[in-house]
C-alpha cells in the first residue's frame, strides 16, 4: 500500500504544477480607430474571457487581464508603436494596416503567428485565403486579418437622374463600370455636365478623398498600372500608368470638376458634404456607410447613393477596388508563453461571430466565409452587397520594406501634378529620378 | 508728450483679431451657438462635462492634469537647481575652459533641439526612461539649461562683489556665501526663471508626444492634441473648454508675474 | 585658493552632466546616424542574418549570383535517420519518434506547413503547435528563412545544408542577408540629388524671410513705437495683449487660429454676410496656407522684438525727445532721427537670433497645416521630423531624417558662431573679479 500512497503523492505533486494560477497581462493597441471600431480591441477582451473559461473547464487556472488602447490617427500610433517596440515595451498585440508587416518583420519587431497557432485550426482555416496572403511576408503568415474592406466609387442617384439616366440605367450603372464600358473620363464629362446644370457647385463634380491614402493606388490600377511583379515580387513603377493617373487629376482640375487645392480639406466637412448630395461623384471606403447613416444622418442610403468599383481609366486598365485589411500582429516579447496566449486570443477574436460584431458596427467586411451565415451579417444589406459587388475585384498593396518610400514618391508626384506645380510628364520624370536614388534595385521601372 | 490718439486707434485695429480670438475662447466654452453664427444663444455648462466624466476613449482629465503639474514643477525645480549653481560658477569662479563653456551655452541656446529627437529617444531607451514622465522631465530640463545658465549668469554679474568679499573675509566659506548671501540677491531673477521654465514645460507638446505616448504619462498638451485629431468627434466648443482649462494656470501666472516675465522674454528665448 | 578651484567644477558638474548626456550626446549621435541606412526595418541596435526573398533578390541582382540564390531559396524537409536521431536525443516522447519513423520515413516536403500537417495526423502528436514546429525543424535540410543571430551561424547552416561557398560568395551571402543597418553616404547623396530638397529649402526661405521681416522685425517695431507714444497704462495693456500668443501653449494657440479659419469658423461666418461661400480658409490654397503660417508664427514672434525694442527706446534719455519737440520736429522725424539710429544693435540682435529660432521651429506648422496642402508649407525642420518619425508603411527613416537634421545642426552652429563674433563675445565673458 505504501507504494500506492507515494505514487499518489508523486502524481499529486506533478499535476499540482498545472493547477497553479497563471497571470497574464495582454495589451492590445489599435491605430486609426474611432468609436465605431471599438471591437478591434474589445474582441481581444472577449477572447480572453472565453480562453479563461476554456482553461477553467480543462481544470487549469488562468488569469488574463487585457489592456486596450485605441489611437484615432495613424501617424501618432505608428510612431508610438515603433518606438515602444524598439525599446522593448511594445504592446502584445497591435492592430494596424498590413503594409507595416514587411518592415516590422524584417527588424524582428513582430513574430509570425503561425509559429503559435495552426493554420489548419478553426477559424483560421475559414479565413479568405487572399486575406491570409495579405497578412504574410517571406512565406510566413505574420498576422490574422482583423477586417476586410473595399473602397467603392459613389454617385448621387438624384443627380444621375437629372442628367437623364433612367432608373434602369442607374441600376445598371455598377455593371457598366465593372465591364469597363463607363470610364473615368466618362465620369469627368458627367461631372462637368452636372456642374453646368447647377446640380453641384464648381469643384464638386468629382470629389475625391481629401488626404493621401491607399485609395490613390486604385487610379493607378485603373490606368493599367501594376504594383508588384508576380515573378520576382519586386515593386513595379509603370511610368505610362503613372503618367495617365497624374494626367487624369490634372484634367479633372482643368475641367473645373475637382478643386486644385482639394487635398487638405477637413474630413468632417467632406463627410458632411458627400452625405448630403453636395457632390456628384466621389470615392471612399465601405466603412463610410456607418458614417453617412450615423453621424451625418443620411437615412436612406440605398435610395440616394449608387456604389460600384472604381471605373477603368482607359482600355489598358480595368475597373477595380482596393482592400486594405487591418491585421492583428503579434509583437516579439522575448517570452514564448506570453506570445502563445496572445496568439490564441487573436485566434478566438477572429471567430465569425465575434468578428461580425466589428464588421457590422464599423461597416467593414467579414474575414471568414462563415460570416455570410451569421444572421447579423447576412441580414445587413450593406455588408452583403458590398461583399458581393466589390470584394472579388479587390487588390491589395504589396508587403515590401521599400513600399513606404515608394508610396511617398508616387504620392508626391501626384500631388505636384494635381496642384499644378508640374506637368504629368515632369512629375513622372522626377518620381523616376527619386525612385532610382532611393531604392535602386528593388524596384522595376517600366 | 503729444496726443496719443492716432497710435491708439491704429493699435486697437491691429489688435482686433487677437482680442477676438481670446474673447471667443472664453465665450464659446459657456454658451450654445449655431454653427456658423457668431451670436451665442444661451448659457450652458455642457462643454465642461470632461471635468466630471471621462470623454470616450480618453484618459481621465485629472490624472492628466496631475501629470502635467508633476512634469512642469519637477522640470522647473531641476532647471533652477542646476542653473543657479552652474551660473554662479561661471560668473564668479575661475574654471578651466570657462570661455568655451559660456560660448557653448550661447550656441546651444540657439540650437534646433527638436531635430535631435531620434537620438534623444535612443538615450532615454538606453537608460530605461522612454515613455515615462521622468524621461521627458530630464530632456526638457536639459534643453532649458543653457538658457537658464546664461540668464542667471547675467544677474550674478550685476551683484556687487564687495558683498561676497566682506563675507569671505569674515571667514565664511565660498559655498556658504553663495547660498546665504548671493542667492537672495538674485531672487527676482530666480522667480522669473522659475515662472518661465514652468510655462515652457506646461506648453511643451512635441517632447511628451514623441517620448511619452503612453496613457499613464499623458500631459494636457498631448491630451488636447489627441482630442483635436479625432475627426469623428468634432466639437469646437469642447476643444476650447479643454483648451481654456489647460491655459488657465498660464494666464494666472502671467497676470501675477507679468513684470518678471517681460524681463525674461526680453532677455531672449526661442520663438 | 584650493577650495575655489575645486568648488567651481563641483558646482558646474551637475548641469554639465545633464547638458552633455541629453543635449550634446544626441548631437553627436545624430551626426553618426546620418551616415547610416537606419530605419525601422533595419532596427537601431543591429540586425540578424536571414535568407529572405528580398535578400535573394539582392544576391541574384547586385552580386550576380542567381544560381546560388536559387539554391539557397529552396526549402526541403526530408524525414531521415539523422533527423530521427536528433529527435531521440531531445524528445522524451519515444512513441512519437517511432511513429514518425514508421509512417513518414523517406518522405520529403517543400513547405514546413505540409510536414506539420502530416505530423498532426499522427496518433502520438503533441498538443502544442510550438512543439510540432520544433519537431519539423529537425528534418530541415536547407537554410530556410529563419533569422540567425550571427553570420557564423548562418554560414554553418548553409554548410549543413550541403552548399559549399567560396570566400567571395560567403561575403556576398553575409552582406545580402544582413537585416541591420550599414554605414553609407547614401543619405547625403540622396539629399543632393532629390528635387524636393530644393523645395523644402525654398519653403524654409519663404517662411523665415517673411515671418522675420514682416513680424519679428517690422510689426515688432510698429508695436514698440506705438506703445511708446501711448500713456504708460494703455501701453502696458497692449504689450500684455501681444504677449498672449507667446505664453499660450502651441496646441491651444493653433486651435484658436483653426477656429478663425475653419469652414464653420469665424471668417466663414463673418463673410457669409457678404455671400462668400464657407470654406477652410487655412488650407484651401497654397497662398492662404502660407499667409496663415506666417501670421501664426508672426503673432508669436513679434512679442519678443516688441519687448526688446521697447526697453531700448526707454533707455533713450527723455531730454532728446524734449529737445526735438521744442525744435518742432514731427513724430515721424523723431522716429527717424532719434529712435531708429539707437535701435541699430537691438535690430541686429533680433535678426540674428530669430533667424535661428525660426529655422529650427516647426511645432506651430505641424499643428496648423502639417506641411499641407500638398507639402507646400513643409519647411526643412518639419521635413526632418516627418522623415524620421512618420511613414506610411511603418518604416521610419531614422538615417535620412538624421541627415536632414544634421544640415540644420550645422546651419545652427555656423550662424550662432557668426553671431557670437558680431556681438563681441569677449565682452560677455570677461574674467571673474574675485579670485581668492
Amino acid at each position: 500500500m505504501k507504494w500506492l500512497a507515494s505514487g499518489l503523492l508523486c502524481s499529486a505533486l506533478l499535476t499540482s504544477g498545472l493547477t497553479l494560477a497563471k497571470d497574464y497581462t495582454i495589451s492590445v493597441v489599435a491605430g486609426g480607430s474611432s468609436d465605431a471600431d471599438s471591437y478591434r480591441t474589445e474582441a481581444i477582451a472577449m477572447a480572453a474571457d472565453i480562453l479563461m473559461r476554456e482553461a477553467a473547464v480543462a481544470g487549469e487556472s488562468l488569469n488574463i487581464k487585457v489592456e486596450q488602447r485605441s489611437y484615432n490617427n495613424w501617424d501618432d500610433f505608428k510612431q508610438a508603436v515603433t518606438l515602444a517596440a524598439e525599446s522593448g515595451k511594445a504592446p502584445n498585440i497591435v492592430v494596424t494596416g498590413h503594409e507595416d508587416i514587411a518592415a516590422w518583420a524584417q527588424s524582428g519587431l513582430i513574430v509570425p503567428i503561425e509559429d503559435y497557432i495552426s493554420l489548419d485550426s478553426w477559424p483560421v482555416n475559414n479565413i479568405y485565403p487572399n486575406l491570409l496572403n495579405i497578412a504574410s511576408y517571406n512565406n510566413r503568415v505574420y498576422g490574422l486579418p482583423q477586417d476586410a474592406e473595399a473602397r467603392p466609387f459613389f454617385a448621387w442617384k438624384d443627380h444621375l437622374a437629372k442628367l437623364g439616366y433612367s432608373a434602369a440605367d442607374i441600376d445598371a450603372f455598377p455593371d457598366k463600370i465593372a465591364t469597363g464600358e463607363y470610364t473615368l473620363y466618362d465620369m469627368l464629362n458627367d461631372a462637368k455636365k452636372a456642374q453646368d446644370m447647377g446640380l453641384v457647385e464648381p469643384g464638386y463634380g468629382f470629389y475625391p478623398r481629401v488626404s493621401n491614402g491607399p485609395d490613390y493606388w486604385q487610379f493607378y490600377t485603373s490606368f493599367g498600372g501594376q504594383l508588384q511583379d508576380p515573378q520576382s515580387h519586386r515593386l513595379v513603377f509603370d511610368q505610362e500608368a503613372a503618367r495617365k493617373t497624374y494626367q487624369f487629376f490634372i484634367d479633372a482640375v482643368k475641367m473645373g470638376v475637382t478643386r486644385k487645392n482639394h487635398i487638405g480639406t477637413p474630413w468632417d466637412q467632406w463627410y458632411a458634404e458627400v452625405a448630403h448630395g453636395k457632390a456628384m461623384f466621389w470615392h471612399g471606403g465601405t466603412w463610410h456607410y456607418a458614417r453617412y447613416t450615423g453621424k451625418e444622418g443620411l437615412t436612406d442610403f440605398f435610395g440616394n447613393i449608387q456604389f460600384s468599383l472604381i471605373p477603368a481609366g482607359d482600355r489598358s486598365g480595368k475597373a477595380n477596388t482596393l482592400t486594405h485589411p487591418l491585421v492583428y500582429l503579434l509583437t516579439d516579447q522575448k517570452n514564448d508563453d506570453v506570445q502563445e496566449i496572445a496568439a490564441k486570443l487573436i485566434q478566438i477574436a477572429s471567430e465569425p461571430r465575434i468578428n461580425t460584431l466589428h464588421a457590422i458596427k464599423s461597416s467593414h467586411l467579414g474575414i471568414t466565409k462563415e460570416q455570410l451565415n451569421i444572421p447579423l451579417y447576412a441580414n445587413n444589406r450593406w455588408a452583403m452587397e458590398a461583399t458581393e459587388r466589390l470584394l472579388p475585384y479587390a487588390s491589395a498593396m504589396p508587403n515590401d520594406t521599400d513600399f513606404g518610400n515608394f508610396w511617398n514618391i508616387y504620392w508626391k508626384g501626384l500631388e505636384a501634378a494635381w496642384t499644378g506645380q508640374k506637368t504629368a510628364e515632369q512629375a513622372v520624370k522626377e518620381a523616376v529620378t527619386e525612385l532610382r536614388a532611393t531604392m535602386a534595385n528593388s524596384v522595376i521601372i517600366r | 508728450m503729444r496726443s496719443a490718439k492716432l497710435p491708439f486707434v491704429i493699435l486697437s485695429i491691429l489688435s482686433v483679431p487677437l482680442a477676438l480670438m481670446y474673447l471667443y475662447l472664453l465665450i464659446d466654452t459657456f454658451t450654445i451657438s449655431e454653427p456658423g453664427s457668431l451670436m451665442p444663444r444661451g448659457f450652458t455648462l455642457e462643454h465642461w462635462r470632461f471635468l466630471w466624466q471621462d470623454l470616450p476613449g480618453r484618459a481621465n482629465i485629472w490624472q492628466v492634469t496631475l501629470n502635467t503639474i508633476i512634469f512642469a514643477t519637477i522640470t522647473t525645480t531641476l532647471v533652477l537647481l542646476l542653473s543657479s549653481s552652474a551660473a554662479y560658477a561661471l560668473s564668479r569662479l575661475n574654471i578651466p575652459g570657462r570661455r568655451i563653456l559660456l560660448g557653448g551655452a550661447m550656441v546651444l541656446h540657439a540650437f534646433p533641439s527638436v531635430t535631435l529627437l531620434i537620438a534623444i529617444f535612443l538615450i532615454l531607451q538606453y537608460v530605461g526612461l522612454y515613455d515615462t514622465i521622468a524621461g521627458v522631465v530630464i530632456i526638457k530640463a536639459s534643453l532649458e539649461l543653457p538658457l537658464g545658465i546664461w540668464i542667471l549668469k547675467g544677474f550674478y554679474d550685476t551683484v556687487p562683489w564687495e558683498i561676497e568679499m566682506a563675507a569671505i573675509q569674515d571667514g565664511a566659506s565660498r559655498f556658504y556665501t553663495w547660498r546665504k548671501i548671493v542667492l537672495p540677491q538674485i531672487k527676482p531673477a530666480l522667480a522669473a526663471l522659475a515662472i518661465f521654465s514652468f510655462l515652457a514645460s506646461w506648453s511643451e507638446y512635441i517632447l511628451p508626444q514623441v517620448l511619452a505616448p503612453g496613457n499613464h504619462a499623458q500631459v494636457l498638451s498631448v491630451y488636447l492634441a489627441g482630442l483635436i485629431a479625432d475627426d469623428s468627434h468634432f466639437d469646437m466648443a469642447l476643444f476650447k473648454s479643454v483648451g481654456l482649462f489647460y491655459v488657465l494656470p498660464v494666464f494666472a501666472l502671467f497676470l501675477i508675474f507679468q513684470k518678471q516675465l517681460m524681463n525674461m522674454y526680453g532677455g531672449g528665448t526661442k520663438g | 585658493m584650493n577650495k575655489s578651484t575645486s568648488l567651481g567644477p563641483f558646482m558646474l558638474s551637475p548641469a554639465l552632466l545633464f547638458v552633455t548626456l541629453f543635449f550634446l550626446l544626441p548631437v553627436v549621435m545624430t551626426a553618426v546616424f546620418s551616415f547610416t541606412t537606419m530605419s525601422t526595418a533595419t532596427g537601431i541596435t543591429g540586425g540578424r542574418y536571414q535568407i529572405s526573398p528580398a535578400s535573394l533578390r539582392v544576391l541574384a541582382g547586385d552580386y550576380q549570383l542567381p544560381e546560388l540564390a536559387r539554391q539557397l531559396g529552396q526549402q526541403r524537409y526530408h524525414i531521415d535517420d539523422s533527423g530521427l536521431n536528433i529527435l531521440r536525443e531531445e524528445q522524451e516522447n519515444t512513441e512519437l519518434v517511432d511513429e514518425i519513423q514508421q509512417k513518414l520515413s523517406g518522405q520529403s516536403f517543400t513547405q514546413r506547413r505540409d510536414l506539420e500537417r502530416a505530423l498532426r495526423q499522427l496518433n502520438h502528436r503533441p498538443r502544442n503547435v510550438r512543439k510540432i514546429k520544433e519537431i519539423a525543424e529537425a528534418f530541415q535540410h536547407t537554410v530556410g528563412s529563419e533569422p540567425f543571430d550571427s553570420a557564423d551561424a548562418l554560414l554553418k547552416a548553409i554548410q549543413d545544408s550541403g552548399v559549399t561557398l567560396t570566400e567571395s560568395e560567403q561575403q556576398a551571402v553575409i552582406k545580402s542577408s544582413y537585416t541591420g543597418w550599414h554605414w553609407s553616404l547614401e543619405n547625403y547623396r540622396r539629399m543632393v540629388s532629390l528635387p524636393d530638397t530644393a523645395t523644402a529649402l525654398f519653403n524654409t526661405l519663404i517662411y523665415v524671410l517673411f515671418t522675420l521681416m514682416l513680424f519679428n522685425l517690422g510689426f515688432a517695431l510698429c508695436l514698440a513705437l506705438m506703445t511708446h507714444y501711448l500713456p504708460p497704462r494703455s501701453g502696458a495693456f497692449f504689450r500684455g495683449l501681444w504677449l498672449l500668443p507667446r505664453i499660450s501653449p502651441p496646441v491651444l494657440y493653433v486651435l484658436l487660429w483653426k477656429w478663425v479659419a475653419w469652414d464653420t469658423g469665424f471668417l466663414s461666418a463673418l463673410l457669409a454676410n457678404f455671400d462668400v461661400a464657407p470654406r477652410n480658409w487655412m488650407l484651401n490654397s497654397a497662398t492662404n496656407a502660407w499667409v496663415f503660417i506666417i501670421l501664426i508664427n508672426g503673432f508669436v514672434g513679434a512679442s519678443m522684438g516688441m519687448l526688446i525694442f521697447s526697453s531700448a527706446i526707454k533707455a533713450i534719455p527723455q531730454t532728446q525727445f524734449w529737445a526735438s519737440d521744442v525744435d518742432g520736429a514731427s513724430r515721424w522725424q523723431q522716429i527717424r532721427y532719434i529712435i531708429l539710429p539707437q535701435l541699430r544693435w537691438p535690430i541686429l540682435f533680433i535678426t540674428c537670433y530669430q533667424t535661428l529660432s525660426l529655422l529650427a521651429s516647426f511645432d506651430l506648422i505641424l499643428l496648423a497645416t502639417d506641411g499641407g496642402p500638398g507639402g507646400t508649407t513643409e519647411v526643412w525642420s518639419l521635413k526632418a521630423y516627418h522623415t524620421a518619425l512618420n511613414n506610411y508603411a511603418g518604416n521610419l527613416q531614422y538615417g535620412y531624417g538624421a541627415a536632414l537634421a544634421m544640415v540644420l545642426v550645422v546651419m545652427g552652429l555656423v550662424l550662432s558662431l557668426l553671431y557670437l563674433r558680431v556681438f563681441k563675445f569677449d565682452r560677455l565673458v570677461s574674467k571673474p573679479r574675485i579670485e581668492i
